[in-house]
This record gives structure tokens, C-alpha cells and sequence, in this order.
């Protein structure tokens, strides 16, 4: 599905903000993010305002040119009558090991496979952004539409790896987990969900 | 390493193939999860029903096609034309040995798909999957069932026959559409 890229804030034509700003509104929407500058140090909505029952149960990486499978998670269904995690954020984080070699590829193929409860939903939105420290990689803006209730999709979206130099390369392998991001989910322009990532591309734990 | 070599040429980076937006329909048990899935040389042992939608970017030489597969259970299919907008063509896929009264659904299907306003004028490949099946009707009957000619006259359309076994087969009818989509493309003016 085609992704919006080089949602930069001059790009996108919306002003730049902050994430404090951002915490004092009772809502965020899409364009409020997109003029997020670096990494959020919090979450920006807690885990109850997921009141659609959005569920994320599978993920995987493949290398468009290839066909190889680089990575891939499944959530184990909880069994029935189980306490869910007392860690709140337990699910919004994910640490990704790479080699030097991820870098290298031009276009990735993601699929996220995703849940819904028994509501539908009308406009479902993604917007992810790609820091290594304070600059900001790629921001991707993906729009999921519809999502019919109770209903399992899955989506691959194509990512093309931004053009980096040599240095910046260099610099994001010698320094494990600088490269973050930050996951926004917006169900009819408002800030539902938020998850995070870190990524390292050293090659070892 | 592959990505130096394009900027050593005078022309500059390869340009990127094109994507077209498809809408993949038909009815549960046709076929669609398992012909898309192994299109992207996916395992296809632990397949169920599609309960939502499936997109998938599926990679050919000359372009690559971001196809929104929709589940064909009665629950689902109510819901099929909140995805037509914004599609490019359509993959309509049916069971060639299906029972009559399955065959008479996918026809309503089918038809209902080739005159709704958002999909009228896009080209259309037809897949009559499980032709290796022994109850399999042939192309020409489906053709003759479907009433394809009379009813999607003016309409650029493919039918084909289909079968897991034969991805080949499958790839080239999946050409043909590409071919029809860069022929639409150049007729809108797009690029």
C-alpha cells in the first residue's frame, strides 16, 4: 500500500510542537505528530484510550528484493481466565537486534497483522517516525481506512530505506539503540495508541 | 553493492517500479489467501479464513501491485465496497468446481462488482481457481455462465484459468493485468 513519505513538518505544512505541548491537549491528532521533532520520552496516550480493542498479534520484516523473512514476532494468544500483564506499557515496546547488513537494504516489506473489537472502525491512520538521536530518518503516514468489526487484517506496507550517508551509518552501528521511533495509531484523526521501538544494528545483544 | 552502481551511470538511480492499488474479492473458499499468499512464496500450510483484509505487495519485474484481499464470508462480504475506493483494478477469483448454487453466488458477485459506479471502468482479472480439481468447469463454460461477454462488454477484462499448482500460469495472468493497468495509466495521462 502506498505510504506517504517525507512527512517532515515543512513537508507535511504543519507547525512544529512539542510533546509537552502535546500532553496539555485532551486530544492529539495526525498533524499534531507530525511536527514532533525527536523521540517522545512518554507516552502520549495511556493504554485504556485504546477503546477499540485494537490488538497488534503479529509482525514481520522481509527484504523486497529477496523474499527473505529477516524477522518475525507472534503474539501467543493469552489462555482464558489468565491476568493480563501489571506492567501497563508491557506490549507498546520492542527492541530490535539487526547486523550492519539491515542497512544495506533498499526496500523492506512489513506486515503487521492487528485485531479489532466489536466496534468498527471508520478511519484507521499509522504514523511512524525514525529518529537516530535528534534527527529525524523517515516518517511514514499510512492509512488503514476501514477495519470492519471483529475483524483480524493484515497489512504489508513497502518501506524504502532512506538514502543515508556512509557517517550516519557508521554512527547508528557504534551506537546500539540511538535509532528509536515512535508508533502514533489515530482512529478518525485521534490519538488511540502509541508504541515504541529501539533499534540496534551492531550485531550483538 | 547494488545501490552504488546506479549513481556511477549518467542516468541516475533506476526509477522505482510502479504501484497499482487492487481490490482481490470472491467468495470464502475460492482461493484468494492461498493464490496471493503463495504469489510472495509464503507458506500456505496454516491457512484459515480471512476474517478482515489481507494487503500484500506483491513484487513483479515491471511493477509491484498492493492488493487489498477481502475475506468472501456472508459477514464480510457486506462490507466489500467500503474498499473500493481508490482501487486500480480488481482480482475476482471463483471456485471452478464449486456447487451450482456457489456458482450462481460468485455470478451475482461478480456482475454486482463489474457495475458498481467505483469499479465499473477498471480493468478486471478473473481467476477460475481449482482447475485442478476433477469437478472443475472449464474457462469457456465459466465464460459462457458468467455471460463475461455480453455483460462486461467495454470493459477490459482477463479471464483465466487457475490452480495452486500451476504459479506459472498464475504470474502470467497477474502480466496480463499489469499490462492492462500501464494501458489505463497512459490513457488517464498519469505516470
Amino acid at each position: 500500500m502506498k505510504v506517504k513519505k517525507g512527512c517532515n513538518s515543512t513537508d507535511a505544512g504543519v507547525p512544529v510542537t512539542s510533546e509537552d505541548e502535546l500532553l496539555r491537549n485532551p486530544v492529539i491528532s495526525p498533524e499534531d505528530v507530525l511536527g514532533l521533532q525527536k523521540i517522545t520520552e512518554n507516552y502520549l496516550c495511556s493504554p485504556e484510550e485504546n477503546v477499540h480493542m485494537i490488538d497488534f498479534t503479529r509482525f514481520k520484516i522481509r527484504d523486497m528484493e529477496t523474499g527473505t523473512v529477516l524477522f518475525e514476532i507472534t503474539k501467543p494468544p493469552a489462555p482464558a481466565g489468565e491476568k493480563k500483564d501489571f506492567d501497563p506499557n508491557g506490549g507498546r515496546f520492542v527492541r530490535y537486534q539487526f547486523t550492519p547488513a539491515f542497512l544495506q537494504l533498499r526496500q523492506v516489506g512489513a506486515t503487521v497483522e492487528f485485531t479489532v473489537g466489536d466496534m468498527p472502525i471508520n478511519n484507521f491512520r499509522m504514523i511512524e517516525r525514525h529518529y537516530f538521536r535528534e534527527q529525524l530518518l523517515k516518517s511514514f503516514d499510512f492509512e488503514f481506512g476501514f477495519c470492519m468489526p471483529s475483524s483480524k487484517n493484515t497489512c504489508e506496507h513497502i518501506y524504502e530505506f532512506p538514502p543515508l550517508s556512509e557517517d550516519i551509518m557508521r554512527e547508528m552501528i557504534l551506537h546500539p539503540y540511538k535509532t528509536q521511533s515512535d508508533s502514533f495509531y489515530f482512529v478518525d484523526n485521534k490519538l488511540v495508541m502509541h508504541n515504541k521501538a529501539d533499534y540496534s544494528y551492531s550485531g550483538s545483544p | 553493492m547494488s545501490y552504488l552502481l546506479p549513481t556511477l551511470c549518467c542516468k541516475g538511480p533506476p526509477s522505482p517500479r510502479p504501484e497499482y492499488d487492487l481490490v482481490c474479492i470472491g467468495l470464502t473458499g475460492s482461493g484468494k489467501t492461498s493464490l496471493l499468499s503463495r504469489l510472495c512464496s509464503e507458506a500456505t500450510d496454516n491457512i484459515g479464513p480471512t476474517t478482515g483484509f489481507s494487503i500484500k505487495a506483491v513484487p513483479f519485474q515491471n511493477a509491484i501491485l498492493n492488493v487489498k484481499e477481502l475475506g468472501g464470508a456472508d459477514s464480510i462480504k457486506k462490507y466489500w465496497s467500503r474498499y473500493y475506493q481508490g482501487s486500480q483494478g480488481v482480482v475476482f477469483i471463483l471456485d471452478s468446481a464449486s456447487t451450482d448454487e456457489d456458482l450462481e453466488m460468485a455470478r451475482t458477485e461478480l456482475h454486482s462488482a463489474l457495475q458498481h459506479p467505483q469499479l465499473c471502468t477498471l480493468p478486471f482479472l478473473i481467476l477460475a481457481n481449482h482447475q485442478d480439481k476433477p469437478a472443475a468447469r472449464t474457462t469457456q463454460e465459466i465464460k459462457k455462465y458468467f455471460e463475461l461477454e455480453p455483460l462486461a462488454r467495454g470493459k477490459s477484462w482477463i479471464l483465466e484459468g487457475s490452480s495452486v499448482d500451476n504459479m506459472d500460469a498464475v504470474k502470467q495472468s497477474f502480466t496480463q493485468l499489469i499490462e492492462l493497468l500501464e494501458d489505463k495509466d497512459q490513457d488517464t495521462g498519469r505516470i
